[in-house]
């Protein structure tokens, strides 16, 4: 009980130092304020405390299942497993508000502590646009969304978690995309804080970039938990769907891989100015309008989330309340930018920088009409629609070889002038080489549409390309190496595996043989038991092909009693080559089992290859800052 | 007193705006094609023409009405005005049930048969889909 | 000039699309069967308040097409605050109201009712709290509103306020 109102104080008194900063740092923007210069940093170290106690509480009232408040009660069940009833802090809406708003108090205490090189008022001009963000967190949290709701009576018992939320990957899933969205708003306050001061420049880039590739790094891989997750635990067997709420958390990883590249090109070049800081603000302003549509249920989504319009209503104003903000500042300030007196080359790093941009903002406006359209269209014409992936494919699939290719060559150029034939004939020769090598491939395994045989002979090339720069150059620049290889890796196993795999669906009794190519597939027996907060249906496959290798598979469907519901645990065996996936479902009580087995080719790698991917922008945090080349 | 500094400009707006452009037309066309309509077994019946494009079908799985062999899950999606039988080979979601919401995707055969390719339904005990939210009080 | 003309154009579509996310906020979904697997309210036999003698929810929950079923107890200090808005539904709306007097002395409870007014047009009695927990309960207060059927619409766990009252009063409107 005690807990609850510490919860909430903490948040009050948080607020409060909100204010005072924000009010402070009004005051001292132009007459530099001694009180805040000199205080500012425990302001911002006790409003993290703040929110640290405030959270903490919040977990301990899931762990001992204080049920007199609201959100646990909502969330947690006593019999849950201890691990489950930590994750399941922020497994809701209000307890992931809390947890945003605990990683922003976090990151606005350590930009402070790592921008000692910045001008002061640089520096108080993020705090205080970070603040207005976190204000904007703070009013909501306490007014729309308290996770410190008290119920009078104490009820005995919570109402549960819904246990397809109860899977340990789910669990680190929100925490790490928040770290990636929460640090995308440091660089959007820091760029809104430069452009105001003039100081959109190279040493500006060169500050900022670590934040955007931290935040990258987070966001790839908390968009690569979210599909393995998905992969395993929905059932469908595969791991990316077009859907909206997926493809609202690739939009603001598109426009940030834009910034990412954008951001080398201000540091090295000074070009760009203008379009870093349009990106900043793009990047997080796709992120709120993902929390707005993903929370407010204005979105057709399989994945689901408790939805309150009220709440929508909220996040809609204070999203709209931040564009409008950041899009006067920016015509305002506009004409503090220095001015672009560079000469652009044909073929230089920079102009492979601007395709690459030019590129990935196609997808991303490609990705954000497809993922709104729907909105739109019911706004105005009540019509109902979905877009489903074939939009997605046709739309995406045919640029992604150009891109590719520019890919593999954007990188082995220089920047301001290249003496590019010196390595033509190469580069030609390895072209070649990966047409070859996909037209083999794709007559081995009889597949002939031209446009894959096109996009593999592109993604082979990048994969050639960059295992042979990684040879080559060996440690220069070896971080953007990885990720572009961890790229081609990935466009290469997603590819194979669209083309191979394979799959059965059927409805089977207990005996039943199903023949899948050369394979027999026989459900042997089914078993029950009973876990500590579900029942447990486990059915006995054997899988036996040819050469005689037999092969048991036991996916299993549980009762989950609080609330009640029903899950498939998928039966997956994984191996380098290929992944083996069964599910099966329960259809009311027939004597029937719906079955379905997939082969599923290279799984694994696309799972390694984003991995490789992100452990380029790792690399990229952690590697001394190279020399200018100005 | 056009420099290469204007020149390249004015190629780099010429470029944005044809690709902007270029992009609409993409999209537009390709929306055109592969929009999937969401229609409630009443407008279907109140269709004038049974089209032969991929729709959403949308509504209740009617109580005692699923029926399973080795091959298909036959049943009824009702909105309690009007019934349409759905056939399905395939893997359906865990919510699948009777008396239950659900969305599926597929051909309309005639207005009183549909050939489903998809079910979906949420992963949620409370759910509902959007366009079948039925009038609950609670949440 | 051509400079303002783009920025008045940015600045009109991103209120253009404001207002389109406004609206699809507030969209109702055109299609809205009424959802068949909601429970039912379980037919329950418990001792008349005033009379004493047997009494089942059939008996009581006819002729109305909205029913509020709510547990209160004399003790329960919540009850008191709700009070008045029970007595507000009963004289503005058409939905009969029924009471559960949860673990309760009768002297107070009837001591309760003459000083706050009886909105209750029947009140059943659970003296050890087993109905209540067959009913699905929480705690005390706590209130279900039934539609014609006997089909829990709602369930209301705490006290009625004034956001809850005006749920109840948009539910049963239509």
């Amino acid at each position: 009980m005690i807990l609850n109102y510490l919860g909430n104080f903490a948040l009050l008194f948080c607020l409060i130092i909100s204010l005072v900063i924000f009010i402070t740092s009004i005051s001292s923007l132009n007459n530099k304020n001694f009180f805040l210069k000199k205080n500012l940093i425990e302001l911002l170290f006790f409003k993290f405390f703040f929110t640290v106690l405030s959270f903490s509480s919040l977990i301990i009232l899931f762990i001992i299942s204080e049920f007199s408040n609201e959100t646990v009660l909502n969330n947690s069940h006593i019999s849950k497993p201890l691990f489950y009833k930590i994750s399941g802090t922020w497994g809701n809406h209000e307890g992931s508000l809390l947890l945003w708003l605990l990683v922003l108090t976090f990151f606005a205490f350590f930009y402070f502590l790592n921008s000692k090189n910045r001008p002061t008022d640089e520096r108080l001009l993020t705090i205080l646009f970070q603040e207005v963000i976190i204000l904007g967190f703070l009013f909501f949290l306490l007014k729309a969304s308290n996770p410190f709701n008290i119920i009078y009576p104490v009820p005995k018992e919570g109402l549960g978690l819904n246990p397809i939320l109860q899977d340990p990957l789910l669990a680190i899933h929100p925490p790490v995309l928040y770290l990636g969205y929460v640090t995308t708003s440091i660089v959007f306050s820091s760029s809104l804080a430069g452009l105001i001061k003039g100081n959109i420049n190279n040493l500006w880039a060169k500050d900022i970039k670590k934040w955007v590739f931290i935040s990258w790094t987070f966001l790839t891989l908390g968009i690569l938990l979210g599909s393995i997750w998905a992969y395993y635990e929905l059932g469908w067997g595969g791991f990316w769907f077009w859907d909206p709420v997926e493809n609202i958390s690739l939009m603001p990883w598109l426009s940030l891989t834009a910034l990412v590249h954008c951001v080398l090109a201000l540091e090295k070049r000074s070009i760009l100015h203008s379009w870093t800081v349009i990106l900043s603000i793009i990047t997080f302003t796709l992120g709120i309008c993902g929390t707005f549509l993903v929370r407010s249920g204005i979105l057709n989504s399989v994945h689901t989330f408790a939805n309150d319009p009220e709440r929508g209503l909220y996040i809609l104003f204070f999203l709209f309340f931040l564009i409008f903000l950041s899009v006067f500042i920016y015509f305002i300030y506009e004409d503090k930018f220095e001015l672009n007196n560079k000469n652009l080359n044909l073929y230089t790093k920079e102009t492979s920088i601007i395709l690459n941009n030019w590129f990935v903002m196609y997808f991303l406006s490609v990705i954000l009409i497809g993922t709104v359209y729907p909105i739109f269209l019911e706004v105005l014409s009540n019509e109902k629609i979905s877009v489903g992936p074939p939009f997605f494919n046709k739309l995406i699939i045919p640029f992604l070889i150009p891109f590719l290719i520019f890919m593999s060559i954007g990188p082995n150029l220089k920047w301001i002038k290249n003496n590019y034939f010196s390595k033509k004939l190469k580069l030609i020769t390895i072209f070649i080489l990966s047409i070859i090598l996909s037209t083999l491939v794709s007559k081995f395994f009889g597949n002939t549409a031209l446009n894959i045989t096109i996009l593999l002979a592109a993604s082979f090339y990048l994969f050639i390309i960059t295992i042979k720069d990684l040879i080559k150059k060996g440690f220069k620049n070896y971080s953007q190496t990885i990720s572009h290889f961890g790229f081609s890796l990935l466009v290469l196993s997603v590819l194979l595996n669209s083309i191979f795999s394979n799959e059965i669906t059927s409805n089977m009794r207990v005996g039943d043989e199903i023949k899948f190519s050369d394979k027999i597939i026989k459900l042997q027996k089914l078993e029950n038991t009973t876990e500590a907060n579900f029942l447990k249906l486990i059915a006995y496959f054997k899988i036996e092909e040819k050469n005689k290798t037999e092969l048991v598979l036991e996916p299993e469907i549980r009762i989950y009693d609080k609330p009640e519901t029903i899950t498939s645990e998928a039966a997956i065996k994984t191996d380098i080559f290929k992944d083996r996936f069964l599910v099966i479902n329960l259809v009311k009580e027939n004597e029937y089992l719906n079955v379905r087995y997939q082969e599923k080719p290279f799984m694994l790698w696309i799972w390694i290859s984003a991995i490789i991917i992100s452990l380029g922008g790792i690399i990229n945090i952690f590697k001394k800052n190279e020399k200018q080349i100005l | 007193m056009y420099n290469k500094k204007v020149k390249l400009r004015a190629l780099f707006l010429f470029l944005s705006i044809a690709t902007l452009i270029l992009t609409i037309f993409l999209v537009l066309k390709a929306l055109e094609e592969n929009v999937v309509y969401f229609l409630s077994p009443t407008e279907v019946k109140n269709l004038n023409e049974t089209t032969t494009e991929k729709i959403r079908l949308g509504g209740m799985v009617k109580d005692q009405s699923i029926k399973i062999n080795s091959d298909k899950i036959n049943f009824i999606i009702t909105d309690f005005k009007n019934e349409i039988n759905v056939t399905y080979s395939g893997i359906v979601p865990n919510l699948f049930q009777e008396g239950k919401g659900v969305v599926a995707e597929g051909i309309l055969r005639d207005k009183n048969y549909f050939k489903a390719e998809k079910i979906l339904a949420k992963h949620d005990e409370n759910y509902i889909p959007p366009e079948v939210k039925a009038s609950l009080g609670e949440k | 000039m051509k400079n303002r003309y783009y920025k008045y154009s940015i600045v009109i579509f991103l209120i253009f699309t404001f207002f389109i996310f406004y609206y699809g906020l507030k969209e109702k979904n055109f299609y809205t069967p009424e959802d068949i697997s909601i429970k039912k309210f379980p037919n329950l036999i418990l001792n008349d308040f005033y009379t004493n003698s047997e009494t089942s929810f059939d008996d009581i929950l006819i002729g109305s097409n909205y029913y509020l079923v709510n547990i209160w107890a004399s003790w329960c200090l919540p009850c008191r605050e709700e009070h008045p808005y029970l007595v507000q539904l009963k004289k503005n709306s058409p939905i009969k109201i029924i009471g559960i007097n949860y673990k309760d002395k009768r002297d107070n409870a009837l001591k309760f009712l003459d000083e706050y007014e009886n909105p209750y047009l029947t009140i059943l009695t659970d003296n050890n709290g087993i109905a209540s927990i067959e009913i699905g309960a929480y705690g005390v207060p706590e209130s279900f509103i039934l539609n014609k059927e006997k089909k829990i619409i709602k369930k209301i766990i705490g006290p009625i306020d004034r956001k809850k009252f005006n749920e109840i009063k948009e539910l049963i409107k239509k």
